[in-house]
């Protein structure tokens, strides 16, 4: 008996998993669409073929022009039935077919009949298709009727043509624009639907006109909005009028903020959010406008909708970029977040926190953290160890945990992306904490003994070999290097081989060894590996005299004395031939970048492109001075400014200044490019005028001889001052030359007429005495240094507009490098304690703690204590601030 | 704008998808990257659970009704908590013409139903109609009850 009840079983089953569209094929279901043309139509078996052809459409299958043109003229037949839901289909599918101009043709008279038939639905429909199927010359005619229905008093009507309306501002913004009155009636409707696309549209084509948008904000604020949907847009309108007029520089109370604030407590949580964001992303928005958004935001992170614990983490993690003292209040929210089923919203949480975080939570936080890692994808990953890597830069002292967490993470399992972001992180933290520096390099080397990367290890070893020598105990380096020449594929078997030379070049006591070791790699398979072993032999190993000792630390640290992207377009440019292609044919100007470049620049500024880098920009204006006859006595040079525009943008000569500082002269140097077509420079040189800077006299001048069209040169003019002082001027300065007409064709210039082109002026300041240089822990600085030199003070420094403002504008004068992130002030606060660190001319160590207040009326006070080897230092610096 | 909505089975097969202003070069990419998305987060999820995602400048809504998959992908104003709402409308209207959280037969069988109310709820990449019972009677060529 239990078989025929199992049998039936499975039939069942059988029914279940059969799927209607089963063995469904575009050639039967083209031939099955033959019943559209039947005298007699069956409603129901013509909208099971219509079925059949939506669900190949949705497929992703495509019809040939002629397959689509043959089904669209079979569906214009079935406008003959009056079964309204095949006549639903037929809409449908003739947008889903949408045919080309030349068969439109076919149906518009069939579309425009529904337009305007007694059945609402029919016109409704009619209005979608025909604006999703028709060009521009059949609009004009359809135009009358469209403009009807937007007042039309059934809202499906009002809205598929108000909506068709977004559609056609796109194509023919004209017609749509002539429809105003009737959308502002739309937009009073009582329908919700309505007046959210009413206003969508209306808002559309008045986007431009600021003072219309407005009008228009303020009117629906005031008035009744009916759906949440169009309250959110009428949210952003109103975020998008407060931004444009504080752009205009309108002050006194911001616009429609109350507006904003009331949304806060709409029943709709989608409302509420718009109005958080809104809030949240106001410029300048201070902690009181912030606090009730906040509170909304923290609410949501309990939410059990996951839609809206997104959406309060994400806008908290923004928040938390600008003012993450007002969003360390959910805290205690966000930590739950960490154990979020939902990836996304942990990673978020994990990331904000990590921002808002104290030094006392950090510790607490990578406990947490380090369960989560494992399982998450490694897009996330990277977020959260870039997130720890700008935690360690602010927290310094955290830098053992931190690091050891990234030492961990960076043994388990990942893709190149990540380990890299990992690496970058570690490389950075060498950089910039200098007590991260053994660790993090141990932590490199164990790396590389187990990395698939090819990229990763010769990185790595590169910059072992330029930091592993200086360490305590370089020898331990060693071992991890030469592994790799035993075990890895050629480059990386080559970078091993660089890096173990530039030990033995710096490293005396190792030399001996590193021989050895350099000589077993003679016998390597791969050439490039057995010549760099016999090139760093033959270097560093030929005998020791003091001056090849020098040249091979040079050639093995040195980077090449040419600016490498010119390097990179002779090499383009360099035609294979007998003659081989040297190097000092490379021009050696440094060519001013644009902003773009700068900003690529600035990205991928990581392990693998340390030329671009500030230190090596300077070594190379170092030797670009160096290499001038005229400055060579000038000593170390000590420091080198930012380039200072000195004409607008797009005027006809385009230069810039870098000022470089010795302790007993300043040079200018003028970077010039001629944008001119048809016109040579010769004999360009600067005049500077020095009337306003009385303890500097001109020593020496070096012009240029010619600047071409579209090519940059450099002049230099160097001035002598009182030896270690920081005197400081405003320098005028005229730019001098003769000006060639050239002939295009052949190339010939005329004699040329002598002119001058008025630059803007130069000054050297106090801050250009100072070099940016950090500490790691500031406090250990401060205590090591001691009190003898102190010099402590006390300033006023009149009204400012923020104490935010009166930071910045004394870090500016001091030029020095603020510590553990105490140049950020939060909004609003009274006091403020900022802490600077710099290396001041005569390479004195300064320290700096700045005390900020601010009173009632705007009053900043501030009370300046200076540590330095060097009370006369401490004086200088005293004095720069009573001057500045 | 409402980049896509699509409907995938548990196997990752497409049931329906919906692209608007992506362009076809990069509708492959999406597919296998939204049910690779729900291969990865979908299994044993509750019915209707939400789940939220975002890839580059895009917000993704998704989730899980009966045996169907369902996904919506939006940018710039069709932000996550929109996609919510859009999402919500379409399993509704879904449920609504199947009479329960649909087996992939089920859904297969109403598909002429479930495409004529996803042409009412998005239309050309923009949310239309919310109401389940007017869609259901939009579908039908009927004039919503509030006229």
């Amino acid at each position: 008996m239990a078989q025929p009840f199992a049998k039936k079983d499975d039939d069942h089953d059988e029914e279940e998993d059969y799927s209607p569209f089963l063995g469904i094929e575009k050639s039967a279901v083209l031939q099955e669409a033959r019943v559209f043309n039947d005298p007699q139509l069956d409603p129901r078996r013509c909208s099971q073929v219509i079925i059949k052809l939506l669900y190949l459409l949705n497929q992703g299958d495509s019809f040939t022009k002629i397959e689509s043109t043959d089904v669209f003229f079979a569906v214009t037949k079935l406008f003959q039935s009056k079964d309204t839901g095949l006549r639903r289909l037929v809409y449908l599918m003739i947008k889903e077919l949408s045919p080309s101009a030349d068969e439109v043709i076919i149906v518009t008279s069939s579309l425009m009949k529904d337009m305007n038939s007694k059945i609402d639905m029919y016109r409704a429909n009619a209005i979608r298709v025909l604006c999703r199927i028709t060009d521009g010359t059949l609009l004009s005619q359809i135009e009358r009727y469209l403009k009807q229905a937007i007042v039309d008093k059934n809202p499906v009507v009002a809205s598929a043509a108000l909506v068709s309306g977004v559609h056609i501002l796109q194509s023919n913004p004209e017609i749509v624009k002539r429809w105003s009155n009737e959308m502002q009636e739309a937009v009073q409707s009582r329908s919700a639907l309505v007046q959210f696309h009413a206003l969508a549209l209306l808002h559309q084509v008045r986007q431009n006109d600021r003072l219309a948008v407005n009008k228009l904000v303020t009117s629906l604020t005031k008035g009744t909005v009916r759906s949440p949907l169009a309250q959110c847009l009428l949210i952003r309108y109103a975020s998008q009028v407060i931004r444009e007029s504080s752009l205009n520089g309108q002050t006194g109370d911001r616009p429609f903020y109350d507006f904003l604030e009331a949304c806060l407590r709409h029943k709709a949580e989608m409302v509420i959010f718009e109005a958080a964001r809104a809030i949240t992303e106001l410029s300048g928005v201070t902690s009181r406008e912030l606090t009730p958004a906040i509170n909304v935001l923290q609410l949501f992170l309990s939410s059990s909708k996951p839609v809206l614990r997104f959406a309060a983490v994400r806008t908290l993690n923004k928040v938390a970029m600008t003012h993450p003292l007002e969003v360390a209040n959910c805290n205690i929210d966000m930590e739950s977040l960490i154990s979020d089923q939902n990836r996304s919203i942990a990673t978020l949480a994990i990331t904000t926190l990590l921002k808002t975080g104290n030094e006392s939570s950090v510790d607490r936080l990578m406990k947490q953290i380090t369960n989560f890692m494992s399982d998450i994808a490694d897009e996330f990953k990277i977020v959260v160890v870039e997130a720890i890597r700008s935690l360690c830069l602010k927290f310094p002292l955290k830098y053992r945990s931190l690091m050891n967490f990234l030492s961990n993470i960076l043994r388990e399992e990942g893709g190149f992306e990540y380990k890299k972001a990992i690496v970058d992180s570690i490389v950075i933290l060498i950089r910039d904490i200098p007590d991260a520096k053994e660790s993090g390099l141990s932590h490199l080397c164990e790396f590389i003994e187990d990395c698939e990367f090819t990229y990763l290890s010769t990185q790595i070893l590169h910059f072992l070999g330029n930091e592993g020598p200086k360490t305590s105990d370089p020898s331990k380096y060693i071992r991890y290097i030469y592994n790799r020449v035993i075990l890895e594929n050629a480059t990386v078997r080559a970078s091993a081989v660089s890096t173990l030379a530039k030990f033995g070049a710096i490293v005396n006591s190792l030399k001996p060894r590193i021989f050895v070791l350099l000589r077993r790699c003679l016998f390597d398979s791969d050439d490039e590996v057995r010549d760099r072993a016999t090139l760093y032999l033959d270097t560093i190993g030929s005998d020791m005299a003091q001056e090849t000792d020098n040249d091979a630390k040079q050639f093995l640290f040195g980077s090449l004395d040419v600016p490498l992207v010119n390097l990179e377009s002779s090499l383009k440019n360099y035609v294979p031939s007998e003659e081989p292609f040297n190097i000092y044919s490379v021009p050696k100007e440094l060519k001013s970048q644009s902003l773009s470049e700068k900003k690529t620049l600035k990205k991928t500024n990581r392990l693998g492109a340390p030329p671009s880098g500030p230190t090596n920009l300077i070594d190379g204006y170092e030797r670009l001075l160096s290499s001038i006859p005229e400055f060579s006595s000038f000593g170390k040079l000590f420091k080198s400014s930012a380039p200072v525009e000195l004409t607008e943008a797009e005027t006809e000569y385009a230069i810039n200044a870098v000022k470089h500082v010795y302790e007993g002269h300043v040079v200018f140097q003028y970077n010039c490019t001629n944008t001119i077509p048809e016109q040579l420079l010769e004999d360009v040189s600067v005049i500077v005028d020095t009337s306003e800077a009385e303890d500097f006299s001109e020593f020496a001048s070096k012009p240029l001889r010619s600047l071409h069209y579209d090519s940059s040169g450099q002049l230099f003019v160097a001035f002598e001052k009182p030896y270690g002082v920081p005197v400081t001027g405003k320098f005028s300065n005229t730019l001098k030359f003769i000006m060639k007409e050239v002939d295009p064709s052949t190339g010939e210039t005329d004699v040329g007429v002598e002119d001058e082109y008025q630059l803007e002026d130069l000054e050297v300041t106090s801050a250009d005495y100072m070099l940016k240089v950090g500490v790691s822990n500031f406090r250990n600085a401060w205590e090591s240094m001691g009190d003898d030199c102190e010099r402590v003070d006390e300033y006023g420094l009149g009204v400012r507009e923020s104490l935010k403002e009166a930071v910045t504008a004394v870090i500016d004068i001091l030029g020095m490098q603020p510590c553990e992130g105490t140049n950020s002030v939060p909004n609003n606060s009274r006091s403020h304690t900022c802490l600077l660190s710099g290396l001041f001319i005569g390479n004195a160590k300064v320290l700096v703690r700045l005390s900020f207040g601010i009173d009632g009326p705007k009053q900043v006070a501030m009370k300046l204590a200076v540590r330095s080897e060097d009370q006369e230092v401490s004086d200088a610096i005293h004095e720069i601030v009573a001057c500045g | 704008m409402l980049l896509a909505v699509l409907f995938s089975n548990n196997d990752g097969n497409i049931l329906v998808e919906r692209f608007h202003g992506v362009p076809a070069e990069e509708r492959l990419h999406w597919r296998s990257f939204l049910v690779k998305l729900g291969a990865d987060n979908l299994k044993g999820a509750k019915n209707e659970e939400l789940f939220v995602a975002s890839h580059k400048s895009v917000y993704i809504v998704y989730t899980m009704i009966g045996d169907v998959c369902v996904y919506v992908v939006g940018k710039d104003e069709y932000d996550e908590l929109a996609l919510a709402e859009v999402i919500f409308v379409i399993t509704t209207s879904v449920k609504d013409v199947c009479g329960k959280p649909p087996t992939e037969r089920l859904f297969l069988d109403k598909y002429g139903r479930i495409c004529l109310c996803l042409d009412e709820i998005v239309w050309k990449g923009m949310l239309e109609n919310t109401e389940k019972e007017r869609i259901k009677r939009l579908i039908r060529l009927k004039p919503p009850t509030e006229a």
